[in-house]
């Protein structure tokens, strides 16, 4: 970060320990209702359909001949208990999902707001002099470097963590704790170095932000310059996922292809092939967390816009009726936005996952090469999604604390681009994996 | 991303409804998905005979999907606005997904399954040379 205008107190930073607190009993509270409480009910009502259908089964197998209206009866059953399960899975996964969602957020604004409050003061002091060469407010940081030296570290170890994640849930399996430490001190790096960040960004009030001096950006913010493009090297991230996939998808003879009389698939009974999108599509309830993820980035885009929007209004008047109420003050409006958008981004990720754990019940997991491309190329764009939520989680604190004006937007105007990318990123996958 | 000066249709539109030209966009966004999800649930055509095919959906979800990556680029990105070296860096990597997706992509369908052995996992470079 550059430009240190402005001077904030330490004792600020402890409010990020009150937020992470409040974001963990929410989570804690949530995952009680629906991880467990709402989850039990649902558990037992799919036991008592399991077992239903099972003696039915029975029953009628003892008989002897299976009638067409038992049949009918048993498959009837059979969905229903089906439905069950999908329903028990729906809430046990969300339980959990906001669960270690509330357990990151807390991590990175909690420990980062207490090493921050730790530290000796909250001006631009860095026991360096060239401040003033540079226009008395600016140098550059070295967080990003210790950012990317953390994620080195994670990396590293990640093979084990992943292991030791299954460990877990299965005690034939066994983690390396040398590498598995290793990717702990990468997490710890991460988030001293996130910390660090916000430190020096916490302060800035618009003042020596770095302008670009040669060919091709001059005369356009440093900042932004680079994240165009970095947004630049992630479009051909996502090209590469799309391209294997469409590489794939035009070989495979899904039933789609198959009924719709495609010449190379006469011959290829139905069912040869699954895609994500053939479960998915099945009917409106599968289809729904898909669709209902797409509205909730378009309208969190929406959000971002309204508190940049709000931001850079010098007339800003307050709203009259319900709004003015909720948002009384600018930095309350723009704070408010900030977390609506927090919020959506958030169903997005918990929707995702109880998508993922019912197509997993279905049998479609990552041991196919249809599963291996959806969960990457889907999982890939929900990280890009949760990573932006923990940058999102600074901004929603620096909203409520310092706060943001005309002056000091830049930092929701260059995170709104992030964002609205990975809506665009969003645009293509949802056609492709969803609807096609 | 950000405030600019109205002109053309944004100007009308705010003049005409009082509501800006992100407002707009932020409309027709969700009525193209929609659209879309419309675009396949329905087999034919509402109120009609007219089937909707796999070709009809391919076309549907491509020109939504342009659609909706302009209005998101365009509006709520503001490259419709910023110098025009922010869509050249956007569109730098165009040449390469152009070629990602026609060379790999489309070039040859039985490609996967037709790799040469060794490409394939589990290929012994002893046992075969």
């Amino acid at each position: 970060m550059s430009g240190h205008g402005a001077q904030v107190e330490n004792g600020i930073w402890m409010r990020a320990v009150m937020m992470g607190g409040i974001i963990l009993t929410i989570g804690v509270l949530l995952f009680a209702t629906l991880g467990v409480a709402m989850a039990d009910v649902k558990h037992d009502t799919w036991e008592e359909l399991e077992d239903e259908y099972h003696h039915k089964e029975v029953e009628y197998a003892l008989d002897g001949n299976i009638t067409a209206a038992e049949a009918k009866s048993l498959d009837h059953l059979h969905h229903e208990e089906v439905g069950a399960h999908l329903s028990y899975l729906s809430y046990r996964v969300s339980g959990i999902t906001i669960l270690l969602m509330s357990i990151t957020y807390t991590t990175f604004i909690g420990v980062g707001g207490f090493l921050n409050a730790s530290k000796p003061n909250g001006d631009d002091d860095h026991g360096d002099d060239h401040g003033d060469a540079y226009g008395g407010d600016h140098h550059g940081s070295a967080s990003p470097i210790i950012f990317a030296f953390g994620i080195l570290l994670f990396l590293a170890g990640f093979p084990d963590f992943a292991i030791a994640c299954k460990a877990m849930l299965n005690s034939s399996v066994t983690a390396d704790l040398g590498m598995l430490t290793l990717s702990l001190v990468g997490l710890l790096t991460i988030v001293i170095a996130v910390s660090n960040w916000w430190f020096e960004d916490l302060p800035f009030n618009g003042e020596g932000e770095q302008i670009a001096t040669s060919y091709p950006f001059e005369g356009e913010h440093i900042r932004k310059a680079g994240l165009w493009v970095f947004i630049m090297s992630e479009i051909m991230v996502f090209a590469t996922f799309f391209s294997s996939y469409l590489r794939m998808r035009t070989e495979w003879c899904t039933d789609w292809a198959i009924r719709d009389g495609v010449e190379a698939c006469k011959d290829v009974p139905e069912g040869t092939v699954v895609t994500a999108s053939d479960l998915l599509r099945y009917d409106f309830a599968t289809l729904l967390p898909g669709a209902i993820n797409t509205f909730a980035l378009i309208i969190s885009s929406y959000t971002i816009v309204l508190a940049l929007k709000t931001a850079r209004n010098k007339d800003w008047k307050a709203k009259t009726g319900l709004m003015g109420k909720i948002m009384p003050t600018r930095k309350a409006e723009i704070r408010n936005y900030l977390i609506a958008t927090l919020l959506l981004g958030s169903l997005f990720i918990v929707l995702k996952l109880v998508e993922w754990s019912h197509l997993v019940a279905e049998g479609f997991d990552i041991g196919t090469v249809q599963g291996s491309i959806f969960y990457i190329a889907t999982g890939a764009h929900g990280l890009h999604v949760f990573i932006g939520l923990l940058v999102m989680l600074y901004l929603v604190f620096k909203a409520d604390t310092v706060g943001f004006d005309e002056d000091n937007a830049q930092g929701i105007e260059y995170f709104g681009l992030y964002w609205h990318f990975v809506d665009l990123a969003w645009v293509v996958i949802f056609p492709a994996f969803y609807l096609y | 991303m950000g405030e600019h000066a109205t002109k053309g249709l944004e100007h009308w539109l705010m003049t005409k409804t009082g509501k800006d030209i992100y407002f707009w966009n932020f409309l027709v966004l969700m009525f193209f998905t929609l659209f879309e999800v419309g675009a396949v649930f329905f087999e034919k055509i509402p109120g009609t005979e007219i089937k909707i095919t796999k070709m009809a959906v391919w076309i549907i979800l491509i020109v939504v999907g342009i659609v909706k990556g302009f209005g998101i680029a365009a509006f709520f990105m503001h490259l419709k606005d910023d110098p025009r070296i922010y869509t050249r860096t956007a569109l730098f990597p165009v040449l390469f997904v152009i070629l990602m997706l026609w060379g790999i992509g489309l070039s040859n369908p039985a490609g996967v399954t037709d790799l040469p052995s060794w490409c394939t996992p589990n290929w012994d470079y002893a046992e075969t040379r």
